[in-house]
Protein backbone atom coordinates (compact mmCIF):
# COMPACT_ATOMS: atom_id res chain seq x y z
CA UNK A 1 0.00 0.00 0.00
CA UNK A 2 1.28 3.44 -0.92
CA UNK A 3 1.54 6.42 1.38
CA UNK A 4 0.83 10.04 0.64
CA UNK A 5 4.38 11.11 1.33
CA UNK A 6 5.60 8.81 -1.45
CA UNK A 7 3.88 11.03 -3.96
CA UNK A 8 5.79 14.11 -2.91
CA UNK A 9 9.27 15.16 -3.83
CA UNK A 10 12.14 13.43 -2.04
CA UNK A 11 15.59 14.79 -1.38
CA UNK A 12 18.39 12.33 -2.06
CA UNK A 13 21.91 13.55 -1.26
CA UNK A 14 20.67 17.13 -1.43
CA UNK A 15 19.21 16.69 -4.88
CA UNK A 16 15.47 17.00 -5.29
CA UNK A 17 14.11 13.94 -7.05
CA UNK A 18 10.63 14.02 -8.46
CA UNK A 19 8.93 10.62 -8.26
CA UNK A 20 8.33 9.05 -11.62
CA UNK A 21 4.69 9.03 -12.65
CA UNK A 22 4.17 5.40 -13.57
CA UNK A 23 1.73 4.77 -16.37
CA UNK A 24 -0.40 1.64 -16.19
CA UNK A 25 -1.11 1.10 -19.86
CA UNK A 26 -3.30 -1.95 -19.39
CA UNK A 27 -5.59 -0.21 -16.90
CA UNK A 28 -5.38 3.16 -18.63
CA UNK A 29 -4.44 5.12 -15.51
CA UNK A 30 -1.39 6.86 -14.07
CA UNK A 31 0.00 6.42 -10.58
CA UNK A 32 -0.25 10.15 -9.88
CA UNK A 33 -3.81 10.31 -11.18
CA UNK A 34 -5.06 7.47 -8.99
CA UNK A 35 -3.20 8.73 -5.90
CA UNK A 36 -4.61 12.19 -6.42
CA UNK A 37 -8.15 10.79 -6.47
CA UNK A 38 -7.55 8.54 -3.46
CA UNK A 39 -6.14 11.30 -1.27
CA UNK A 40 -8.85 13.95 -1.72
CA UNK A 41 -6.31 16.34 -3.28
CA UNK A 42 -9.01 17.42 -5.71
CA UNK A 43 -11.60 18.64 -3.23
CA UNK A 44 -13.60 20.25 -6.05
CA UNK A 45 -14.92 16.78 -6.92
CA UNK A 46 -15.98 15.89 -3.37
CA UNK A 47 -19.64 16.65 -4.15
CA UNK A 48 -19.60 13.81 -6.65
CA UNK A 49 -18.81 11.21 -4.02
CA UNK A 50 -22.10 11.06 -2.12
CA UNK A 51 -23.95 7.86 -2.93
CA UNK A 52 -26.98 9.81 -4.14
CA UNK A 53 -24.95 11.84 -6.63
CA UNK A 54 -23.06 8.77 -7.77
CA UNK A 55 -26.33 6.96 -8.41
CA UNK A 56 -27.70 9.94 -10.33
CA UNK A 57 -24.53 9.85 -12.44
CA UNK A 58 -24.99 6.11 -13.09
CA UNK A 59 -28.57 6.67 -14.26
CA UNK A 60 -27.52 9.59 -16.51
CA UNK A 61 -24.70 7.47 -17.91
CA UNK A 62 -27.10 4.63 -18.67
CA UNK A 63 -29.46 7.06 -20.42
CA UNK A 64 -26.52 8.50 -22.38
CA UNK A 65 -25.37 5.05 -23.47
CA UNK A 66 -28.87 4.11 -24.63
CA UNK A 67 -29.19 7.44 -26.46
CA UNK A 68 -25.83 6.85 -28.13
CA UNK A 69 -26.80 3.34 -29.15
CA UNK A 70 -30.09 4.61 -30.55
CA UNK A 71 -28.11 7.03 -32.69
CA UNK A 72 -27.76 4.19 -35.13
CA UNK A 73 -31.53 3.90 -35.38
CA UNK A 74 -32.65 7.49 -35.09
CA UNK A 75 -32.86 8.33 -38.81
CA UNK A 76 -35.08 5.31 -39.33
CA UNK A 77 -37.28 6.22 -36.39
CA UNK A 78 -37.51 9.87 -37.27
CA UNK A 79 -38.14 9.86 -40.98
CA UNK A 80 -39.68 6.46 -41.46
CA UNK A 81 -37.21 5.86 -44.25
CA UNK A 82 -33.60 4.86 -44.29
CA UNK A 83 -32.39 8.04 -45.89
CA UNK A 84 -31.96 11.41 -44.28
CA UNK A 85 -33.82 13.65 -46.65
CA UNK A 86 -32.15 17.00 -46.40
CA UNK A 87 -28.88 18.63 -45.51
CA UNK A 88 -30.48 20.18 -42.44
CA UNK A 89 -31.58 16.79 -41.15
CA UNK A 90 -28.12 15.36 -41.66
CA UNK A 91 -26.60 18.35 -39.85
CA UNK A 92 -28.98 18.03 -36.88
CA UNK A 93 -28.34 14.30 -36.73
CA UNK A 94 -24.55 14.72 -36.84
CA UNK A 95 -24.37 17.56 -34.30
CA UNK A 96 -26.68 15.69 -31.90
CA UNK A 97 -24.60 12.54 -32.25
CA UNK A 98 -21.36 14.40 -31.53
CA UNK A 99 -22.98 16.11 -28.53
CA UNK A 100 -24.16 12.76 -27.12
CA UNK A 101 -20.71 11.19 -27.64
CA UNK A 102 -19.03 14.04 -25.74
CA UNK A 103 -21.70 13.91 -23.01
CA UNK A 104 -21.09 10.18 -22.57
CA UNK A 105 -17.32 10.74 -22.57
CA UNK A 106 -17.75 13.44 -19.90
CA UNK A 107 -19.99 11.14 -17.90
CA UNK A 108 -17.42 8.37 -18.16
CA UNK A 109 -14.66 10.64 -16.83
CA UNK A 110 -16.86 11.97 -14.00
CA UNK A 111 -17.81 8.42 -13.10
CA UNK A 112 -14.16 7.45 -12.75
CA UNK A 113 -13.56 10.48 -10.53
CA UNK A 114 -16.65 9.74 -8.43
CA UNK A 115 -15.30 6.30 -7.49
CA UNK A 116 -11.74 7.59 -6.98
CA UNK A 117 -10.50 5.60 -9.95
CA UNK A 118 -10.82 2.40 -7.90
CA UNK A 119 -12.61 0.68 -10.75
CA UNK A 120 -9.54 0.99 -12.96
CA UNK A 121 -6.70 1.09 -10.45
CA UNK A 122 -4.05 -1.66 -10.26
CA UNK A 123 -3.63 -3.74 -7.10
CA UNK A 124 -0.45 -2.00 -5.96
CA UNK A 125 -2.26 1.33 -5.56
CA UNK A 126 -5.15 -0.05 -3.52
CA UNK A 127 -5.55 -1.59 -0.09
CA UNK A 128 -7.13 -4.99 0.50
CA UNK A 129 -10.68 -3.69 1.00
CA UNK A 130 -10.50 -1.54 -2.12
CA UNK A 131 -9.19 -4.50 -4.13
CA UNK A 132 -12.08 -6.62 -2.89
CA UNK A 133 -14.60 -3.89 -3.70
CA UNK A 134 -13.10 -3.40 -7.17
CA UNK A 135 -13.13 -7.12 -7.93
CA UNK A 136 -16.75 -7.42 -6.80
CA UNK A 137 -17.71 -4.52 -9.05
CA UNK A 138 -16.08 -6.32 -11.99
CA UNK A 139 -18.17 -9.41 -11.24
CA UNK A 140 -21.38 -7.35 -11.34
CA UNK A 141 -20.16 -5.52 -14.44
CA UNK A 142 -19.61 -8.88 -16.12
CA UNK A 143 -23.20 -9.92 -15.38
CA UNK A 144 -24.54 -6.57 -16.55
CA UNK A 145 -22.55 -6.75 -19.78
CA UNK A 146 -23.96 -10.23 -20.28
CA UNK A 147 -27.44 -8.69 -20.37
CA UNK A 148 -26.23 -5.95 -22.74
CA UNK A 149 -24.76 -8.51 -25.13
CA UNK A 150 -27.94 -10.60 -24.85
CA UNK A 151 -29.95 -7.51 -25.76
CA UNK A 152 -27.72 -6.83 -28.76
CA UNK A 153 -28.04 -10.42 -29.95
CA UNK A 154 -31.84 -10.25 -29.64
CA UNK A 155 -31.80 -6.99 -31.58
CA UNK A 156 -29.79 -8.68 -34.32
CA UNK A 157 -32.16 -11.65 -34.37
CA UNK A 158 -35.48 -9.81 -34.34
CA UNK A 159 -34.22 -6.59 -35.90
CA UNK A 160 -34.77 -7.55 -39.53
CA UNK A 161 -38.43 -8.33 -38.79
CA UNK A 162 -39.04 -4.93 -37.22
CA UNK A 163 -38.60 -2.11 -39.67
CA UNK A 164 -37.85 0.44 -36.94
CA UNK A 165 -34.94 -1.58 -35.58
CA UNK A 166 -32.54 -1.62 -38.44
CA UNK A 167 -29.29 0.24 -37.98
CA UNK A 168 -29.25 1.68 -41.45
CA UNK A 169 -29.21 5.34 -40.46
CA UNK A 170 -25.50 4.84 -40.38
CA UNK A 171 -23.47 1.67 -40.41
CA UNK A 172 -24.24 0.88 -36.78
CA UNK A 173 -21.06 2.54 -35.57
CA UNK A 174 -22.83 4.41 -32.74
CA UNK A 175 -24.01 1.07 -31.44
CA UNK A 176 -20.42 -0.14 -31.40
CA UNK A 177 -19.19 3.04 -29.69
CA UNK A 178 -21.93 2.77 -27.05
CA UNK A 179 -21.03 -0.87 -26.41
CA UNK A 180 -17.35 0.01 -25.99
CA UNK A 181 -18.24 2.81 -23.56
CA UNK A 182 -20.48 0.38 -21.68
CA UNK A 183 -17.64 -2.14 -21.40
CA UNK A 184 -15.27 0.55 -20.10
CA UNK A 185 -17.62 2.19 -17.65
CA UNK A 186 -19.60 -0.77 -16.28
CA UNK A 187 -17.20 -1.61 -13.39
CA UNK A 188 -17.21 2.02 -12.23
CA UNK A 189 -21.00 2.15 -12.63
CA UNK A 190 -21.37 -0.95 -10.44
CA UNK A 191 -18.97 0.51 -7.90
CA UNK A 192 -20.68 3.90 -7.90
CA UNK A 193 -24.08 2.32 -7.41
CA UNK A 194 -23.22 -0.20 -4.70
CA UNK A 195 -20.73 1.42 -2.37
CA UNK A 196 -21.90 3.59 0.51
CA UNK A 197 -18.58 5.41 1.05
CA UNK A 198 -15.96 5.83 -1.62
CA UNK B 1 -31.75 -6.07 -10.78
CA UNK B 2 -28.24 -7.24 -10.08
CA UNK B 3 -27.12 -3.95 -8.58
CA UNK B 4 -29.89 -4.15 -6.03
CA UNK B 5 -28.94 -7.62 -4.81
CA UNK B 6 -28.02 -7.80 -1.16
CA UNK B 7 -24.43 -8.26 -0.12
CA UNK B 8 -23.15 -11.65 0.79
CA UNK B 9 -23.57 -11.79 4.57
CA UNK B 10 -20.24 -12.62 6.17
CA UNK B 11 -19.66 -13.86 9.66
CA UNK B 12 -19.19 -10.67 11.65
CA UNK B 13 -15.89 -9.83 13.30
CA UNK B 14 -16.24 -7.43 16.20
CA UNK B 15 -13.44 -5.06 17.09
CA UNK B 16 -12.35 -2.30 19.43
CA UNK B 17 -10.25 -0.39 16.92
CA UNK B 18 -11.99 2.94 17.47
CA UNK B 19 -11.68 2.68 21.24
CA UNK B 20 -7.97 1.84 21.05
CA UNK B 21 -7.30 4.50 18.41
CA UNK B 22 -9.02 7.25 20.40
CA UNK B 23 -7.17 6.18 23.54
CA UNK B 24 -3.91 6.77 21.70
CA UNK B 25 -5.11 10.10 20.35
CA UNK B 26 -4.83 8.99 16.74
CA UNK B 27 -7.03 10.12 13.88
CA UNK B 28 -8.32 7.65 11.29
CA UNK B 29 -5.79 9.05 8.85
CA UNK B 30 -2.95 8.51 11.36
CA UNK B 31 -3.92 4.90 11.89
CA UNK B 32 -4.45 4.41 8.16
CA UNK B 33 -0.91 5.67 7.49
CA UNK B 34 0.52 3.36 10.13
CA UNK B 35 -1.39 0.33 8.89
CA UNK B 36 -0.87 1.16 5.22
CA UNK B 37 -4.51 1.39 4.18
CA UNK B 38 -6.90 4.08 3.02
CA UNK B 39 -8.54 6.09 5.81
CA UNK B 40 -11.98 4.97 4.71
CA UNK B 41 -10.95 1.38 5.24
CA UNK B 42 -10.39 2.25 8.90
CA UNK B 43 -13.92 3.67 8.95
CA UNK B 44 -15.32 0.47 7.45
CA UNK B 45 -13.40 -1.58 10.03
CA UNK B 46 -14.59 0.55 12.95
CA UNK B 47 -18.19 0.25 11.81
CA UNK B 48 -17.62 -3.51 11.52
CA UNK B 49 -18.68 -3.42 7.89
CA UNK B 50 -15.48 -5.06 6.74
CA UNK B 51 -13.53 -7.96 8.21
CA UNK B 52 -9.78 -7.55 7.76
CA UNK B 53 -7.35 -10.18 6.57
CA UNK B 54 -5.08 -11.68 9.19
CA UNK B 55 -2.16 -9.61 7.90
CA UNK B 56 -4.11 -6.36 8.20
CA UNK B 57 -5.43 -7.32 11.64
CA UNK B 58 -1.83 -7.91 12.76
CA UNK B 59 -0.69 -4.60 11.29
CA UNK B 60 -3.52 -2.70 13.00
CA UNK B 61 -2.87 -4.43 16.31
CA UNK B 62 0.82 -3.53 16.07
CA UNK B 63 -0.05 0.07 15.18
CA UNK B 64 -2.26 0.29 18.27
CA UNK B 65 0.20 -1.53 20.56
CA UNK B 66 -2.30 -4.30 21.23
CA UNK B 67 -2.63 -8.01 20.67
CA UNK B 68 -4.93 -9.16 17.90
CA UNK B 69 -7.06 -11.06 20.43
CA UNK B 70 -7.54 -7.85 22.42
CA UNK B 71 -8.77 -5.97 19.35
CA UNK B 72 -10.80 -8.54 17.43
CA UNK B 73 -13.41 -11.05 18.49
CA UNK B 74 -16.14 -13.19 16.97
CA UNK B 75 -18.42 -12.22 19.85
CA UNK B 76 -19.40 -8.65 20.73
CA UNK B 77 -17.21 -6.83 23.24
CA UNK B 78 -18.76 -5.69 26.48
CA UNK B 79 -19.32 -1.93 26.49
CA UNK B 80 -16.77 0.09 28.42
CA UNK B 81 -14.49 -2.85 29.05
CA UNK B 82 -10.87 -1.76 28.57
Amino acid sequence: MWKLKDAKENKVLGVTVKPKNKIYWFEGVTEKGVKSLLTDENSKYRWLRSQRNRRVLVVLMAVGLIALAMGSYWPTLKTGSLILNSGAEIAIYSVTAIFVIFAVLGGYLLLRISVRGIGDAPNELLDERQIKVRDTSFRYAYYAMGYVVLGLLLLMLIGPDLQMFQPKGNDGSYLVVATLFAFSSMPSMALAWRERDI
Amino acid sequence: MLFLMSRNPEEPVYNRIEEARVALGLSRQDLADKAGVHYQTIGYLEREEYSPSLVLALRIAKSLNQEVSELFSQTPFKKGKS
